[in-house]
């Protein structure tokens, strides 16, 4: 595989070659890669691949027939994962976006082009700092970088309150791997407006009221649900913030691994930010008699680095669809 | 929020928060100190992070547990719950961005409304290395610091440079404090019950502060 230097000597660190790449286009880090996904026979996923297909028909024009008749179908099916080659396509219509962007044609356009935004300074020192191990945003000045710093200016015109805002560049980046600038712009305006479930601008907007919201419920349904682990939190003087932020503010896009990542915003666009709660819940769970015999400072490093098999989509979200 | 209970052996345990504009270089220089590490690839860090080490000062171990803060603004809403109880600051700009070290000024107002008003605060001018991209000369931010009576370093996160001595000057600042606040009182400063938040007395930090700054 040809190695596209020149742009990239500048960079410091070495070029990797395309099978050191996931899946998913990230540099692997160590050689553990048995994702449950990766694991699926190849006539099984082609046979999911299909029925997924007929769900949906061709460029989605069954779909919303489709769910008002078979609701319960649909989400059960997306909750085993939907098959990555048409996550892009799905996800746009189980978030709303495709409406949106039919019924605002241009509009993307000239919010990239013609407008200037105040958040620019800050949208271009995030760029690099975004997915940096991933080879679609590697590259400086690289397509990548460049559709990712598009759609949060764009993002950034279109909500002048909200701007741009750290974490932002997480969501933005997740989606430009599934689908084109302007499916994701007006994917994350699904989103932060609230087209189909509750708005998400809360997380980004000035005192960031959302946050505090969530990290506050969170707290709440931790000393519900696992009232042990709750208490022992409270003698350590562990809160939330210390931990979940990211959850929240980036749907855990930020640190955790990618296939864990995806299928939680499978559910996540279809059912909303409940399973973000639910996902947390069930780490703690996971992971409960070792966290409930830790002290401060190793509990915040155990909150921060869960163990491999806690990241197993097939393992982890079972037990989060199982927290009512 | 003070320290909080760390399990392995101390004489003192001290709260530090790294504070300062978007992509100065507070993650690296925490990483640098605490693990001896530096990454190129880094994220901006979203929220709060935290990390610990222990030195020795004199003949006593000092833990350290430091806050590493999102940078951005917005993000203060929640980073500021971290500085109550904090004894120490690294207030970080990056020496290559003037606009970081002009804000500087409402960082330390920032800090200055949210901790005790004896904290020890470290003026930090990073990635000193980019010699040919400086914007802050070292004369000008000394100067300031002479004037706000914090002390000052410059550092590189990348090329390891002042990184231990920032870290370390300011912890062993809190110490010369408190070990000599306890022996006025005639206690004995090892004595201090272990996670127990170390009050910086108001005199001895403006006596000490008089010594001047800029050690490095």
């Amino acid at each position: 595989m040809d190695r596209s230097r020149g742009i990239n000597d500048y960079e410091p660190g070495p070029v990797p070659s395309e099978s050191r790449v996931d899946r998913y286009g990230f540099i692997k880090q160590n050689v553990s890669n048995s994702s449950a996904a990766e694991g699926l026979g190849k006539s099984r996923e082609a046979r999911r691949v299909r029925k997924w297909r007929k769900m949906i028909g061709v460029g989605g024009s069954d779909w919303k027939h489709y769910v008002r008749r078979k609701p319960h179908v649909v989400k059960r099916r997306i909750r085993k994962g939907i098959p990555d080659c048409l996550r892009g396509l799905v996800w746009q219509l189980i978030s709303g976006s495709r409406d949106l962007l039919l019924m605002n044609p241009g509009v993307y356009e000239q919010l990239v082009i013609y407008e200037t935004s105040a958040s620019e300074l800050d949208i271009i020192r995030d760029i690099s700092r975004t997915f940096p191990t991933h080879v679609f945003f590697q590259q400086r000045h690289g397509p990548g970088q460049r559709s990712l710093y598009n759609v949060l200016k764009a993002y950034s015109v279109f909500d002048r309150a909200v701007g741009y805002v750290q974490g932002m560049g997480f969501l933005a980046g997740l989606l430009l791997l599934y689908m084109s600038e302007e499916d994701a712009f007006w994917l994350l305006v699904a989103l932060l407006k609230g087209a189909v479930h509750a708005p998400m601008e809360g997380l980004y907007q000035v005192g960031l009221p959302l946050v505090q919201q969530y990290l506050f419920q969170f707290e709440h349904l931790v000393r519900e649900h696992l009232p042990k682990l709750g208490e022992h939190f409270n003698r350590e003087m562990i809160n939330p913030s210390m931990y979940a932020s990211q959850w929240f503010i980036t749907v855990f896009s930020y640190s955790f691994p990618f296939p864990l990542a995806l299928r939680i915003w499978d559910v996540f666009l279809f059912e909303g930010v409940k399973i973000v709660f639910k996902v947390g819940l069930a780490l703690l769970k996971y992971c409960h008699d070792d966290l409930i015999n830790l002290s401060f400072e190793k509990l915040i490093h155990a909150l921060r680095n869960f163990p491999e098999d806690a990241m197993n989509p097939d393992i982890l979200l079972p037990m989060a669809y199982s927290i009512k | 929020m003070a320290a909080y209970r760390a399990d392995d052996d101390y004489d003192y345990l001290f709260k530090l928060v790294l504070i300062g504009d978007s992509g100065v270089g507070k993650s690296n220089l925490l990483s640098r100190f605490t693990k001896n590490e530096f990454n190129l690839e880094s994220k901006s860090t979203i929220g709060v992070e935290f990390a610990t080490r222990s030195i020795r000062v004199d003949d006593k171990v000092v833990k350290a547990q430091i806050w590493d803060t999102a940078g951005q603004e917005r993000y203060r809403a929640i980073t500021s719950a971290y500085y109550r109880g904090a004894v120490g600051a690294l207030l970080v700009y990056d020496v290559t961005r003037h606009i970081t070290f002009e804000n500087v000024e409402r960082w330390l107002k920032e800090l200055r409304d949210h901790t005790d008003s004896n904290i020890v605060i470290m003026l930090v001018g990073n990635k000193a290395d980019l010699r040919h991209l400086r914007a802050v000369s070292t004369e000008e931010a000394k100067a300031f610091a002479e004037r706000e009576k914090t002390y000052f370093m410059e550092t590189s996160a990348l090329e390891s440079l002042n990184v231990e001595n920032a870290f370390t000057e300011v912890l062993t600042q809190i110490y010369h404090v408190v070990s000599r606040k306890a022996l006025e009182v005639g206690d004995d400063p090892a004595a201090l019950p272990k996670g127990q938040t170390i009050n910086v007395g108001k005199d001895d930090v403006s006596a000490l502060k008089k010594i001047g700054c800029c050690s490095a």
